[in-house]
């Protein structure tokens, strides 16, 4: 007999069983909370032409990019992101649109990352973006929904990093940057290793004053005073104007009772080349990276022919469950799963019985019992399978409770059983 | 609001070896001490200090990022060459000035030569990722990189390979075997790595730990 392969491709796997059923019930209530807040679900396709992400666009690195044929040649990728989609649909349906959209998403990304670093190349994201807005009410609307879907997931303990790429460009500006210098400075900040920084700084022979204004603003992380101190550092209106905007946003966010879950870090850079102003990530315990990303794309629909600039924000689901697993919060799923045993003999009776019972929207399980199996063996099974109670048809005046949750065994009627005594 | 009331323990990860004991020596200065650390007959893995609320433990350097990147540790101390290598999403924040060596491409004198055109050559190492890297991005050479595990300098001596790309520090065991360094890739020495949360959730405290240091080198 040749051995099947079982496993699963490295980078992907099977969730079943009480994790799935964790899984589903976190999405939902993430859901819940963008479908209040007005946002429309829409669904993409997986595959996507190449052109959507390409460099231009500004995503993720071509290279992590899984890449396939169609028969006539065209290269596809799997989305390894949703805005670009999101943003291509945008301009594609919604043209002439000039009352902002609110569109909301839920579905897997692929990446093809490196081999043995134990991260996940499928993980389900769910996000919402707002097109056709460019107030600081519209950052101020994401950044509180990102907060109220977490907070109905159950996450306490979170901080949300508010951040503004316009601070830092205008401060290349300023100091008179080259593009390559500006990337690889970016690359240094958004380590927060300062002295890389520095030393290539001062190899690009930058004027001392710039130096030490980049290099001390982009340290400053925390409350509202460490933006006003920031101001004293820059002169560009650029950058004045992108920390006049945090402070707006903050300002909303009060409205909003969620200003104490927000800190600023100007430092703080996105790998993501679309985005242009206000930018957020959300850090927790248990998960080394941001669980939830987003931040301002004005230019990005442009791309696709329509001008709107847009923010948004996606929620890594996985991230989350791991998060919530590892801070002993995950909720528990309710067990309302019924199992009903019969003999061969009882099938009409036991049919219509669970038919009856699920009438109610309630669920059960029938199955018939086998020879050689013992009401034990049921139990076990029905442990590992969440089922709340396990039920065995004797006659219709007689049915046998076992109880899983409880530990104990009882008798009622058939009638108790539908009525709900249990 | 994200603090917790109860303070929770900082967790360091330090590269065995000498880079741990000069990182503690360091340490010390600032007030951040160990001494479970320093019973030699322990065989504990993880050190503790109750009134700092602080945690020690030591490991391969290769593993620090790991642990850092993952929160296992919040702060790790691992030389660049490691950083390098493993290319984890972790904040580098400090250079600690110790453990200073170069990362070099080396090999007999002849084999300069074949660092100067396009071709082809084998490179022993055990840093794949800084070598293709180094060869691919910035001298634009195809390179078969051949990974060992220790003895590099054997290489070139065997005809493994032409060159092999390794740390160097005073360059006697590359003389006493006949080879020299052909070329600097980049200097190396100690960095502190903190992990992107803890950076944002215990802002405080690391900072500064940081701001500490800073004094001192």
């Amino acid at each position: 007999m040749s051995k099947k392969r079982l496993h699963t491709p490295e980078g992907v796997r099977d969730i079943y069983g009480l994790e799935y059923l964790q899984k589903l019930s976190v999405q939902e209530k993430l859901h819940k909370k963008i479908t209040e807040y007005g946002y429309q679900d829409i669904q993409t396709p997986t595959l996507e032409f190449f052109d959507v992400f390409s460099k231009q666009v500004g995503t993720v690195s071509s290279k992590e990019l899984y890449k396939l044929f169609d028969k006539e040649g065209n290269t596809l990728v799997l989305r390894p992101d949703f805005t670009p989609s999101i943003a291509r649909c945008a301009a594609k349906y919604f043209m002439e649109e000039s009352i902002p959209i609110r569109l909301s998403y839920l579905g897997n990304t692929y990446l093809n990352t490196s081999e043995l670093q134990g991260k996940l190349k499928e993980v389900t994201e769910i996000g919402a973006e707002l097109i056709g807005d460019d107030t600081a009410q519209a950052d101020a609307e994401m950044i509180a929904l990102a907060i109220e879907s977490l907070l109905s997931a159950g996450l306490v303990n979170f901080q949300v990093s508010l951040g503004e790429i316009d601070f830092f460009k205008g401060l290349c500006e300023e100091a008179g940057l080259s593009c390559e210098t500006e990337l690889a400075l970016k690359d240094f900040i958004s380590n927060k290793n300062h002295f890389g920084a520095q030393e290539l700084l001062e190899e690009e022979k930058i004027k001392e004053e710039y130096i030490l204004a980049i290099l001390k603003v982009t340290d400053m992380f925390g409350s509202v005073e460490a933006l006003s101190e920031a101001k004293s550092y820059v002169k560009n209106d650029r950058s004045l104007h992108a920390i006049e905007r945090l402070l707006t946003v903050y300002e909303i966010l009060s409205f909003y009772g969620v200003e104490q879950y927000v800190s600023f870090d100007l430092g703080m850079l996105s790998k993501y080349n679309y985005y242009t102003g206000v930018i957020f990530k959300v850090y927790t315990y248990g998960i080394g990276d941001a669980i939830v990303k987003g931040g301002r794309y004005d230019s990005l629909l442009t791309q696709f022919g329509k001008e709107a600039p847009s923010i948004g924000f996606m929620i890594i689901v996985d991230d989350l469950l791991s998060a919530l697993s590892r801070q002993g919060i995950l909720p528990k799923p309710q067990m309302a799963n019924a199992l009903l045993l019969y003999e061969q003999a009882n099938l009409a009776q036991a049919v219509s019985l669970a038919h009856d019972y699920r009438k109610s929207g309630k669920q059960m399980t029938i199955i018939q019992k086998s020879n050689g199996k013992n009401i034990q063996d049921y139990l076990i099974f029905a442990k590992k399978q969440n089922i709340s109670f396990v039920s065995e048809y004797i006659s219709s005046d007689k049915i046998e409770i076992y109880h899983i949750e409880l530990d104990q065994s009882y008798q009622i009627t058939q009638n108790q059983l539908l009525e709900g005594i249990v | 609001m994200t603090m917790m009331d109860d303070k929770q323990y900082l967790t360091f990860a330090l590269g065995k070896g000498r880079l741990a004991k000069d990182t503690m020596a360091l340490f010390e200065k600032i007030g951040i001490t160990c001494e479970e650390m320093k019973d030699k007959d322990s065989r504990k893995l993880i050190f503790v200090n109750e009134e700092l609320k602080l945690k020690f433990f030591l490991s391969k350097g290769p593993d620090v990022p790991t642990y850092v990147e993952y929160g296992a540790a919040d702060i790790g101390v691992v030389g660049k060459d490691t950083i390098l290598e493993e290319d984890r999403r972790v904040y580098e924040v400090l250079d600690l000035g110790y453990g200073k060596c170069r990362m070099c491409v080396c090999g007999p004198a002849k084999s300069k030569e074949l660092l100067e055109h396009h071709e082809m050559i084998r490179v022993a190492t055990k840093y794949p990722h800084i070598a293709k890297d180094y060869f691919y991005n910035k001298k634009h050479q195809t390179v078969d990189i051949i990974k060992l595990n220790g003895s590099v300098e054997l290489g070139p001596l065997v005809g493994l390979a032409d060159v092999i790309v390794d740390i160097v520090e005073t360059g006697s065991t590359l003389r006493e075997n006949g080879l020299e360094v052909l070329e600097e890739i980049c200097p190396l020495s100690a960095r502190m790595i903190v992990n992107q949360v803890s950076m944002k959730m215990e802002s405080d405290r690391i900072k500064k730990i940081i701001h500490d240091l800073k004094q001192y080198l």
